[in-house]
């Protein structure tokens, strides 16, 4: 059978969960860890972020949106990277103190990329006052899709498994944002300067996958030295 | 005197030697009578008594496995040691010596309570003596006055006994209460155990029910000192099935089965990976659940010499061979049943076999049969009736317009092999020359010449139905409004499957070599006006929609050269003649509708008890190679149709090309068609079953399931929309219970657009009533819905109700509108972005459906649009009530576009009516 259709985020969302939940990742104490710390740049020249129309409250939402599948800032500072140092075994992965919050302001997600440990609740916040809805596409986890009226500024949504999940609104169809569930703590999103930090790693050699939504998987090897701050320069571009 | 004949020397010869010789002799033939009859013609008693000892050792590892884990269970560990600790200080101690004074004071006690009880009996005795007495002075006229005396006196002395004995009874019991206080602490602590090892106790319990008991035997082992539980011995296992046979004179007779005195463990859990006899049967919980041994029996479904136990292979009638060969034991009609063969006489008690759970083959292959139309040349109780639509036979396209249809080289070349140019098409290969493919050309040209030129006639070509923008605005029309649902337009594509290799619908990859531009606007304009036997529906184009799509279409593959002379040969009157031959011959009309041959009988032989036939009946030909077996011949018959043939002897059917799996499940299909007949009793017909069977018919030929999902199977379409499955057709679970009757039935007629944000079109397929009372009859029969019809009026909908339900969906709670149209009123934003108008609720959906629906609309439809409001809904309407709200809301939106209630209506309102059920 011949698919027309590209093989695409969704498919590589299973990639990427597959591979996390591969091997079982090992906690243990770490003493005298290093850090890796760097960012992440689009390579060559960025096109012009896509224009979403707003076809709905536009009093809410504003009139026209960027779209934030693919923010290049300047020097081509790539923000919304994951990046998975894939460690087989490092700290304690901890359920954060707070939940994790996601929000819901002028029909836009924040964060765009939100990652967590899986077992975790997320927050979402409604700061716009119209009805929103959460729907994630998530195969590990069961999919959801729920409902978040005006009267509601805060619901629960808690995500058991590891896994990336698409989520949407479809009140509002350009909505669109990625959690990422993990099972081990090193992960980070880069910020709009592409920009990460990744901290308490165990001294060693390390595969780290970069993944974002519109330029998919990127595989790069750092090593990590005890105590130090190992900086990376790292480069993404449409393949 | 007679005379003396034996001598007198043979009078005294002893015999003693012969006697002694043949009295052995006799003695061991009994002997070997006695080993014989229950031993070497007896082998189920070992496999028997073989299962008997596995089964007792599984019960001891069960045991010991639970008296494991006991032992490592904190709280066992922990009630043990309290009814250690508790027996140790009821037998030393302290505690010790209270118990043992207060059971010497109580022996104490009970010794001198006896003669306190014959005491008090004593006088109760003279009391009534004494009464007696004075009854008697009385009567006599004696003086009583000295017996009432004694009597009193008496009286008195009983009274103190009296007091004497109950105060020794009370001090017994105080004593007794005193010695199981201080031994309770023992008794609490075994019940506490006894909670914990329930589980141990039950398995205990069923090893004693299994075994003779506690014996010597050879098997124990140390701890047991020669002791052990000793299996029991072996019986024959025979279960009764009366009347479930008949015999040659038509009689009930009864049938014994016996396969459980060697198949012990079949029933119960835990044998899965014993070998054969000893297995548990696969599926046991679903299948033995429904089918209790004791009530069904085994043979039905597995075949089998019944009441034979002499040895395997004559109890099943076959065996495999060193080569893995199966091979049939002489003179035994009812083998074993192997395979997809087992599971093929579900059929005989399920009508609907086609999605029944563990008998996939079985309802593949009758899909396959009804499907591929096998019926349209072989008569088959049961089938008969399929190869006709409103009586025009319609297994595959009409040819009564072929003229007006197809490219004349390319017929020729479809007849001599359509497989060449659509693999997966279902049209068989009749292997024909070019020389008779052109004689049945010519034939089907001229017997259609003239309904073929009326039609042409009457639709002309279309203007400007070409061009490069226009076909790119074709193709842009097939892959959005739902063709690809049924037909791949890549060669190598796959859209809706009948079989492994075998398309529901023609792939189109190639589609310009058969036809032209002027066929395919008018067909798909209208399909039914060209064949008012098509299956292909109406989308409703509009006549540039139809344009466009020609446009796409003539793109798809080029004409090719016809052979030489082409167009004479096919107007020769001797070529049409022997083309009709031809076409009788082969029985084309027993899937084609062919003018002329309309009532033409079936070609092939009947299948009704194909599957009884003996190995005598089946003509192996010049195939010395083919085991002389039921299923291979019928393998190698459906896998090459003329294999048989011989010099002297043609074959006609054709050439197939099934999949390796779909001859197997053809073949368990026709295994199942045979003369013998399942008594009533032990049919499957639930409610509805017929409904279902005639709908699952209907939509298999109308293809439904490639766009909707139906009984959970099919879908094809949403291949096309992994990313997005929200914009994929709706899944028809539940649909029975979701819409009302009288409205899918008119929807299935002429349906209109539900749900705005897709772009796929619901087809017109020009359904007749029947037909559409099959699917809404289909439907609910699924759903087991009780009452189809649905009357709601305004006035029963309760004002609160509606009010409440008003408030939940305006803006500042659930904001309904903002996606779901509500008659006129549209939501903003593109329609990709809406939801169905609620206005049309009252009329289309079931009132409980909306409860269900709003629940949980995940829960009902998984992946739809709609997200869960509840629940959670607002505290401050309806007291913050959920149920309540739901109510609410399903009331509201019932009362959406129904008319308002006039004075005379509201003056008769319906109790009972969805505004006030629960």
């Amino acid at each position: 059978m011949r698919r027309t259709l590209v093989p695409s985020a969704l498919a590589l969302i299973l990639v990427a969960g597959l591979a996390t939940r591969a091997a079982a990742y090992e906690a243990m104490a770490v003493t005298d860890g290093g850090t890796l710390s760097g960012t992440v740049k689009f390579q060559g020249t960025a096109p012009p972020p896509a224009k979403l129309e707003v076809t709905k409250d536009p009093e809410v939402c504003g009139k026209e949106k960027t779209s934030p599948d693919l923010v290049v800032g300047s020097d081509g500072a790539l923000a919304n990277v994951v990046v998975t140092v894939k460690a087989q075994k490092g700290k304690k992965l901890e359920p954060p103190a707070q939940n994790p919050t996601f929000d819901q302001k002028t029909c836009e997600y924040k964060p765009h990329v939100l990652a967590f440990p899986a077992g975790s609740t997320v927050d979402v916040l409604n700061s716009d006052g119209i009805l929103h809805n959460i729907h994630t596409f998530g195969t590990a986890n069961p999919p959801s899709n729920q409902a978040q009226p005006k009267f509601k500024p805060k619901i629960q949504v808690k995500v058991e498994k590891p896994e990336t999940i698409q989520v949407k609104c479809d009140v509002h169809g350009w909505m669109s944002a990625w959690w990422v569930s993990t099972d081990q703590p090193y992960v980070a999103v880069t910020d709009a300067s592409g920009a990460f930090k990744i901290t308490d790693l165990p001294p060693g050699d390390y595969e780290v996958e970069l993944w974002q939504e519109k330029l998919g998987k990127k595989t790069e090897k750092v090593s990590i030295k005890p105590k130090e701050d190992t900086k990376v320069a790292w480069s993404m571009t449409k393949s | 005197m007679a005379r003396r004949t034996t001598p007198i020397d043979d009078e005294k010869r002893s015999y003693g030697a012969v006697w002694l010789v043949t009295s052995l002799l006799l003695f061991v033939g009994a002997l070997w009578c006695i080993a014989d009859d229950n031993l070497f013609r007896r082998p189920w008693k070992k496999f028997q008594a073989e299962f008997n000892r596995l089964e007792i050792q599984h019960l001891k590892d069960a045991i010991a496995a639970e008296q494991q884990r006991l032992d490592a269970d904190p709280a066992y560990q922990q009630a043990v040691k309290t009814l250690a600790d508790a027996r140790v200080s009821a037998s030393s101690g302290e505690i010790a010596r209270q118990i043992a004074d207060l059971q010497r004071e109580l022996r104490r006690a009970q010794q001198q309570d006896q003669s306190k009880d014959l005491n008090l009996r004593f006088v109760k005795s003279e009391l009534e003596e004494l009464r007696f007495k004075y009854d008697d002075a009385l009567h006599a006229g004696r003086p009583t006055e000295e017996l009432l005396k004694e009597i009193e006196a008496r009286g008195q002395l009983r009274a103190e006994r009296q007091q004497v004995y109950t105060e020794s009874q009370q001090h017994i019991e105080a004593l007794q209460n005193e010695i199981t206080q201080l031994e309770s602490a023992v008794k609490t602590a075994e019940d506490e155990i006894a909670k914990l090892t329930t589980a141990r106790d039950d398995v205990q319990q069923k090893l004693e029910g299994v075994s003779l008991g506690y014996l010597p035997g050879p098997k124990a082992t140390a701890p047991y000192f020669g002791f052990d539980w000793q299996p029991k011995i072996p019986r024959i296992q025979q279960i009764v099935l009366e009347e479930f046979d008949r015999n040659n004179f038509d009689k009930p007779v009864a049938r014994v089965d016996r396969c459980m005195s060697c198949h012990a463990g079949i029933n119960k859990p835990g044998f899965e990976d014993q070998p054969n006899p000893w297995k548990t049967h696969p599926h046991r919980e679903l299948l033995l659940t429904k089918h209790p041994p004791e009530k069904f029996g085994c043979t039905p479904c597995h075949g089998g010499q019944a009441p034979a136990v002499n040895s395997p292979e004559t109890a099943h009638g076959n065996f495999v061979d060193e080569h893995g060969h199966l091979e049939n034991v002489e003179f035994i009609e009812r083998p074993l049943l192997r395979g997809e063969k087992t599971t093929a006489q579900c059929i005989k008690c399920h009508a609907g076999v086609q999605n029944l759970e563990t008998a996939d083959e079985i309802g593949r292959g009758e899909r396959l049969f009804e499907q591929l139309g096998c019926h349209g040349c072989h008569l088959t109780e049961g089938y008969e009736d399929l190869a006709k639509s409103g009586g025009v036979t319609s297994i595959a396209p009409s040819l009564r317009r072929i003229g007006a249809k197809v490219d004349h080289g390319w017929l020729i070349r479809w007849i001599t092999n359509p497989h060449q140019f659509r693999p997966r098409t279902r049209m068989p290969n009749f292997m024909f020359e070019e020389e008779q493919a052109v004689q049945i050309a010519a034939f089907l040209l001229s017997d259609t010449k003239q309904p073929s030129e009326e039609w042409l006639a009457a639709h002309p070509a279309p203007a400007a139905a070409a061009g490069t923008e226009l076909a790119a605005k074709g193709k842009a029309l097939v892959e959005s409004i739902g063709c690809r649902g049924c037909h791949a337009i890549t060669e190598d594509e796959v859209a809706g499957q009948l079989g492994a290799n075998k398309d529901i619908a023609p792939n189109l990859a190639k589609v310009a070599e058969k036809t032209d531009a002027r066929w395919i606007y008018h067909w798909l304009k209208n399909p039914r006006g060209y064949s008012p036997v098509a299956r292909m529906p109406s989308l409703r184009l509009s006549d540039d929609e139809a344009r466009a799509i020609t446009a796409y279409l003539v793109t798809l593959g080029t004409k090719r050269p016809a052979p030489d002379a082409l167009e004479t040969r096919l107007t020769d009157v001797a070529n049409a003649a022997a083309g009709e031959k031809l076409v009788r011959k082969y029985g084309c009309a027993g899937c084609h509708d062919v003018p002329g041959m309309e009532n033409e009988s079936r070609i092939g032989v009947e299948l009704s008890a194909f599957g009884s036939k003996t190995r005598e009946e089946l003509f192996f030909g010049d195939r010395t190679d083919v085991p002389e077996t039921w299923d291979d011949w019928t393998y190698n018959k459906l896998l090459t149709p003329r294999t048989y043939a011989t010099k002297w002897i043609e074959q006609v059917m054709p050439q197939f090309d099934l999949a390796e799996e779909d001859i197997k499940a053809l073949r368990a299909f026709l295994s199942s068609r045979t003369d013998s007949k399942v008594p009533v009793k032990y049919l499957y017909r639930p409610p509805g079953e017929d409904r279902v069977v005639a709908g699952r018919r209907l939509v298999a030929r109308y293809n439904c399931t490639g766009c909707h999902v139906v009984e959970g199977r099919g879908g094809d379409i949403r291949r096309l929309y992994q990313e997005q499955p929200t914009f994929a057709p709706p899944m028809l679970n539940g649909e029975g219970e979701k819409v009302q009757a009288d409205w899918l039935f008119n929807f299935v007629k002429a349906p209109v657009p539900i749900r705005p944000w897709l772009q796929l079109r619901m087809p017109t397929f020009g359904l007749a009533d029947e037909e559409a009372n099959t699917v809404v009859g289909y439907f609910e029969a699924l759903d087991r819905v009780q009452v189809p019809f649905v009357h709601l009026e305004r006035a029963a909908l309760a004002t609160e109700n509606v009010e409440a339900g008003k408030l939940l969906t305006s803006k500042d709670y659930f904001d309904c509108f903002s996606c779901h149209q509500r008659g006129a009123v549209k939501p903003q934003g593109p329609p990709e972005g809406w939801a169905p108008d609620l206005a049309l609720a009252h009329a289309r959906l079931g009132p409980e459906w909306i409860i269900k629906w709003l629940r949980d609309p995940q829960k009902v439809m998984p992946g739809t649009k709609m997200p869960s409001f509840f629940p959670g809904g607002p505290p401050d309407v309806l007291g913050g009530d959920d149920e309540a709200q739901i109510r609410a809301l399903r009331d509201y939106i019932l009362s959406l576009g129904m008319p308002e209630p006039s004075p005379q209506q509201a003056a008769h309102v319906v109790t009972g009516g969805p505004g006030t059920s629960q």
